[in-house]
């Protein structure tokens, strides 16, 4: 199912050279051409592992859901069986949306066209006239709801259409796993009800590689620091930066814990580490317990970055925030935002969590405001006839930095701010792009660099 | 009549307070309102942050599309997610970051109209009068962005001297996706 990439006007060397690792220009067709974006979704997403929801925002059998892979709308179900089963948005008799909603509580699905009917497994069970009109002539054990595969890592439910794809844990490597593992590293987590989505005008990857991108924050967001709502040296570190590489395109990219600070805090007990994190004032990370190191990996627990899950999963806020960023065609982004906390967290510091992240992030967030129109004009560039030839340049670090293995599969870069998470992101995107199903991306995918990179 | 009316006298409702009482209280309320809108469309928002109470809730909870048996998850509860969850002191920053210059999703400012309508008075308790209103906010960005929210507020207005102080305003916008690139602009 993953690949029926059919006629695609773009061969394997063409794609390859869209981004040149060696010097990081970018060729500014990959965020506005409509073939590749058509290509995307089927070699992108529809291969992938795409986020579909914590297992908390489906508490009883019958809860569904609305999410995505790609542009194929799926229904994310608990069933009778505690199960939650992936299926696609769309009835097998005239492809009407059976879901309308986006979300709710059901006993079956019932498409409002005429009247089919599917469990929460997404079997066919009912078919109006099956015996008078269909003769009962009508195979309905082949005519259920088409499904995705769905695996679950920590809590968070993941699908693919790729039948070959990788089990989840091997697909998330341990980069991924360590994204995951920053959000359940002060215990088992909820979903905060509610979650903001907005539409942005530009393409979803420039949404994505900004996540890596702690450069921008002291002047894309400066006016959040003249209204005093942040003080951004407490957060920006630009000299203890620390970017992750993983397999298949996963990376985390932003401020470390040196190694010195690190080996003090792993010398105290949680509620030392808990009255650190009280002492340290406003819009500094909570410190981390120790049961963080067993989730998170030796180099990883020092990361307060961003995680970014390829293709478009980015975790935020050291933890507290995820944001899926789903394309909707070349120049058109939907941003979904979660909040998450701590399940056993005390209430005033739930609230305090959820206060944050409700006015940093969010079309209405004091950060995130400033972010939305720089990606659409960078995006609508990219149009120009001159403009999209002029290229794009990620080339910061590119040669001054080295890379060490972190451990299991992934690799760390210590130092400045840099470019070497968006130069990871646009050489697999090359990667995924080039290969024609599973095996070829396995087999021809970068592994993390050692050395100078 | 029961036993117990009888003896306390009712409090008179806001719907049986004689026509012209009302119908002053309706034109005081609806100048307060236009005057604060177009306090917004010129830009003059430390004179707007002069009409804001100092323990004001401003609130736009998310809402949702859901079926007609979901109706009670249409709308995020207080303490839950929101797009707006603002006291005075975050009003006042999102002014100082329209102030900087450097608001970089408004600068060049935008363009905005606030339209109220609809406006109806449903509660006065001594000096506070609970108003609902429809609103409508065109937002005209660059050459080339327009964006537009609809919805119903709820607004708590207190009398203090020869005007109101807004004490609450509760957003219930009729979009579930935000379909606009940010909500920048002041409600």
């Amino acid at each position: 199912m993953a690949d029926g990439s059919h006629a695609s006007a773009w061969g394997e060397a063409e794609i390859l050279s869209l981004f040149d690792a060696s010097t990081g220009e970018l060729d500014r067709r990959v965020l506005s051409d409509e073939g590749l974006y058509r290509l995307e979704l089927e070699r992108i997403f529809a291969r992938a592992w795409n986020f579909m929801c914590h297992d908390s925002q489906l508490k009883d059998p019958g809860d569904w859901l609305i999410s995505w892979i790609g542009e194929d709308q799926v229904i994310v179900v608990r069933d009778d069986d505690g199960r939650i089963n992936a299926l696609l948005n769309t009835c097998r008799h005239r492809g009407n949306a059976v879901c309308r909603a986006e979300r709710g509580r059901a006993k079956s699905f019932v498409c409002s066209y005429h009247g089919w009917n599917y469990g929460l497994d997404g079997r066919l069970i009912g078919v109006p006239g099956l015996k008078t009109y269909y003769h009962d002539d009508l195979d309905r054990s082949r005519l259920g709801l088409a499904r995705a595969r769905v695996e679950s890592y920590l809590g968070f439910h993941f699908a693919t259409l790729a039948e070959d794809a990788p089990s989840l844990h091997d697909y998330l490597g341990e980069v991924g796993r360590i994204g995951l593992g920053m959000l359940c590293a002060h215990g088992e987590v909820e979903v905060v009800e509610g979650i903001q989505k907005n539409v942005i005008g530009c393409n979803w990857k420039i949404a994505v590689d900004n996540l890596f991108d702690w450069y921008h924050v002291a002047y894309s967001h400066n006016s959040a620091q003249a209204a005093g709502f942040f003080d951004i040296s407490k957060i920006l570190h630009p000299k203890n930066q620390m970017v992750m590489l993983g397999e298949f395109g996963h990376a985390i990219g932003g401020p470390g814990i040196p190694p010195e600070r690190q080996a003090t805090i792993d010398g105290l007990t949680d509620d030392e580490r808990e009255a650190m994190s009280r002492a340290q004032g406003e819009n500094q990370p909570r410190i981390r317990p120790r049961r963080a190191a067993e989730l998170m990996g030796p180099v990883g627990v020092r990361s307060e970055g961003h995680p970014n899950i390829f293709p478009n999963l980015w975790i935020t806020l050291s933890g507290v925030q995820m944001c899926l960023r789903l394309p909707r065609g070349p120049s058109k982004t939907e941003l979904w935002w979660f909040t998450i906390v701590p399940k056993a967290a005390h209430p005033a510091l739930k609230r305090k969590m959820i206060w944050e992240a409700n006015h940093i992030f969010g079309p209405a967030g004091l950060l995130e405001q400033d972010d939305g129109e720089n990606w659409t004009q960078a995006t609508r560039s990219a149009r120009g006839v001159a403009g999209r030839k002029l290229g794009q340049r990620l080339s910061m670090g590119l040669g001054r930095d080295e890379a060490a293995a972190s451990g299991n599969g992934g690799s760390a870069i210590e130092g400045l701010i840099s470019e070497h998470g968006q130069r990871w992101l646009y050489r697999a995107w090359t990667e995924w792009m080039a290969a024609r199903d599973w095996a070829q991306l396995k087999a021809n995918h970068s592994r993390p660099p050692t050395g100078t990179v | 009549m029961t036993t117990l009316e009888r003896t306390r006298p009712r409090r008179r409702t806001w719907e049986e307070t004689p026509l012209a009482e009302r119908a002053g209280l309706q034109f005081e309320v609806e100048r307060f309102l236009y005057a604060e809108a177009a306090l917004l469309d010129a830009r003059r928002y430390r004179d707007w942050l002069a009409l804001i109470a100092e323990d004001i809730h401003y609130w736009m909870p998310i809402r949702r599309t859901v079926s007609t048996s979901d109706l009670d998850l249409e709308f995020t509860k207080p303490g839950e997610m929101a797009f707006f969850d603002d006291t005075r002191e975050v009003l006042e920053m999102r002014v100082k970051k329209l102030e900087a210059g450097s608001a970089w999703s408004e600068e060049p400012p935008s363009r905005s109209r606030h339209f109220v309508s609809n406006v109806r008075i449903v509660a006065v308790e001594g000096d506070e009068i609970t108003v609902e209103a429809c609103f409508r906010l065109y937002r005209s960005r660059l050459n080339s962005e327009a964006d537009e929210w609809t919805g119903r507020r709820v607004d708590l207005l207190r009398r203090a001297g020869a005007t109101f102080l807004l004490a609450r305003r509760h957003l219930f916008l009729d979009q579930t996706v935000i379909l606009a690139n940010n909500m920048s602009t002041i409600f």
